[in-house]
């Protein structure tokens, strides 16, 4: 005690005290300008990637959700940009806008895959046409399919799928709806594109959607099958989807559970598929139209987005 | 004709023949080889050699939340030692990289397919060339084509006589053009 009272030790302490509370305040403000600068220099741009298709009617589905969507994500003033690239097929591919991201010197980009759920191509491919995996089957896959891969200087943000929302159920139950006469005496025939990797999750997604329909109709079943590479492109598995339904039922109402119209799915796999049903135009209903265009799809863009950009602008300033 | 420009315009047509056959005797092989593969592709791959691998996955095996030294341990038990990166396609999946080949393994099941990819040699390289898989290749492909006709064209002349065209030949081409015909008859039927 007898030391607190030297006037030495005291003013010691007191300049320690003032230097401790001006370092950490330098360091406060110093940590606040540099997270300002970073929050500066940051650069957000979204990239909506599909599929990709030869069929303009289906690209046009695509680019037409990239100009409804847009306006409301450009309103965050966080991101400067919204692009679309298509995975195959045609230009602009995912790496013609990573370079385009990375010359308008972007920082980050927030990827929308537009796919209903995992499969090679939403866990294999982008990433590895990005350069964030090195899927020894994607690599050689893209070389082969004159697909070019680009490691961005950007960094990439990968969203969730459609799967993870409840979307789907409701896009299937509201198409569902318009078209059929009387639920009690149809069946349901999903076909989708399938995966063979991911055939348990493909199936799962399938059944949720038809229960859900089943849930919310007089509908009492459902069937599914792929029209995709599993499929072989084979329209054979649509009408043993439809068939299966028609043990049961008298008619049967298929649904392509497809992202967007493409006249080589809907119209040549599927409709050569119920042309094979004997009797098809009194026993099936069928309309050639897709998930796309959808409110809620545009809706969900929108919020992952946003979600993304909260996470991307957060961990930089923390 | 004067029979001198007749057997001038035959020697061309003969000598056309024989070396443009000659020169596009290496592609034409390469096609049909990968027009055998390709025709086939739905019953195999034709550009890559899959090698599946079944493997069992111990319980103690933390799928919500692997570490780096998980993996590692996991890579040992399909001989591997360095992965290049791990990823979760599901919540209860775990998918690791490796140079050439990838685990894909599953928690419900405790199991996994090692998977191996190889290039199937010699197809994979003629399939890259009937694909147009390389830019400009095309332009290639579509001279070849069109050479393809004129050795098509060319061969019809070169013998004369008993067994030339105008005896044998035409018959032969005829029945040979019926193999198209009757192809579009059942296409048209149906």
């Amino acid at each position: 005690m007898p030391h607190l009272l030297n006037v030495n030790y005291l003013t010691q302490r007191l300049f320690i005290a003032i230097l401790t509370c001006c370092t950490l305040f330098s360091c406060s403000e110093k940590k606040q300008a540099t997270e300002q600068q970073t929050k500066d220099s940051q650069k957000i741009a979204v990239l909506l990637v599909n599929h990709g298709s030869h069929s303009p009617t289906w690209r046009k589905a695509l680019t037409d959700l990239d100009s409804t969507v847009r306006g409301t994500i450009l309103k965050d003033k966080r991101i400067s940009d919204v692009k679309t690239a298509f995975m195959e097929y045609t230009e602009p591919s995912i790496a013609t806008r990573m370079k385009q991201f990375d010359s308008a010197g972007y920082t980050d980009v927030i990827i929308v895959p537009i796919f209903l759920t995992v499969s090679s191509h939403s866990f294999d491919d982008i990433p590895t046409i990005i350069g964030t995996k090195e899927d020894p089957q994607s690599l050689e896959t893209l070389k082969i399919e004159k697909i070019e891969r680009y490691v961005a200087k950007a960094k990439t943000h990968i969203t969730p799928l459609l799967d993870f929302t409840t979307i789907l159920e409701q896009n299937i139950l509201r198409r569902y709806q318009a078209i059929s006469k009387n639920s009690k005496d149809e069946g349901l025939a999903l076909i989708a594109y399938g995966d063979a990797g991911y055939n348990d999750e493909w199936s799962a997604l399938m059944d949720s959607v038809g229960q859900h329909v089943i849930a919310n109709t007089e509908l009492t079943t459902y069937s599914y099958n792929w029209c995709g590479h599993i499929a072989h492109y084979n329209p054979d598995s649509t009408t043993i989807a439809i068939n299966e339904v028609l043990q049961e039922k008298p008619s049967a109402v298929v649904m392509p559970v497809l992202v967007a119209h493409d006249e080589m799915f809907q119209v040549k796999i599927i409709g050569d598929g119920i042309n094979a049903i004997s009797d098809h135009s009194n026993k099936v209903i069928y309309r050639p139209d897709a998930i796309l265009p959808d409110k809620n799809v545009e809706d969900w863009v929108i919020s992952i987005v946003a979600t993304h950009a909260d996470h991307i602008t957060s961990n930089r300033i923390m | 004709m004067k029979p001198s420009l007749k057997k001038k315009l035959r020697k061309f047509n003969i000598v056309t023949h024989r070396d443009v056959g000659y020169f596009f005797s290496t592609l034409i092989i390469i096609y049909c080889l990968s027009g055998f593969a390709l025709n086939h592709v739905d019953d195999w791959n034709p550009d890559f050699i899959i090698t599946k691998t079944d493997v069992e996955i111990p319980s103690s095996f933390p799928f919500e939340n692997p570490s780096p030294s998980h993996i590692n341990s996991l890579s040992t038990i399909v001989g591997e030692s360095n992965y290049r990166v791990y990823d979760k396609p599901t919540p209860d999946q775990v998918k690791v990289y490796y140079k050439n080949a990838t685990l894909h393994i599953h928690k419900k099941s405790l199991s996994g397919t090692y998977e191996q990819v190889k290039r199937r040699p010699i197809f994979y390289e003629a399939n890259v060339l009937h694909r147009n898989s390389l830019a400009g290749w095309k332009w290639v492909s579509d001279i070849f084509a069109f050479f393809l006709i004129v050795i098509s064209i060319t061969g019809l002349f070169v013998l004369k006589g008993k067994k030339g065209f105008r005896k044998r030949g035409v018959w032969f081409m005829l029945a040979g053009a019926l193999l198209p015909v009757i192809a579009w008859l059942i296409f048209g039927l149906k």
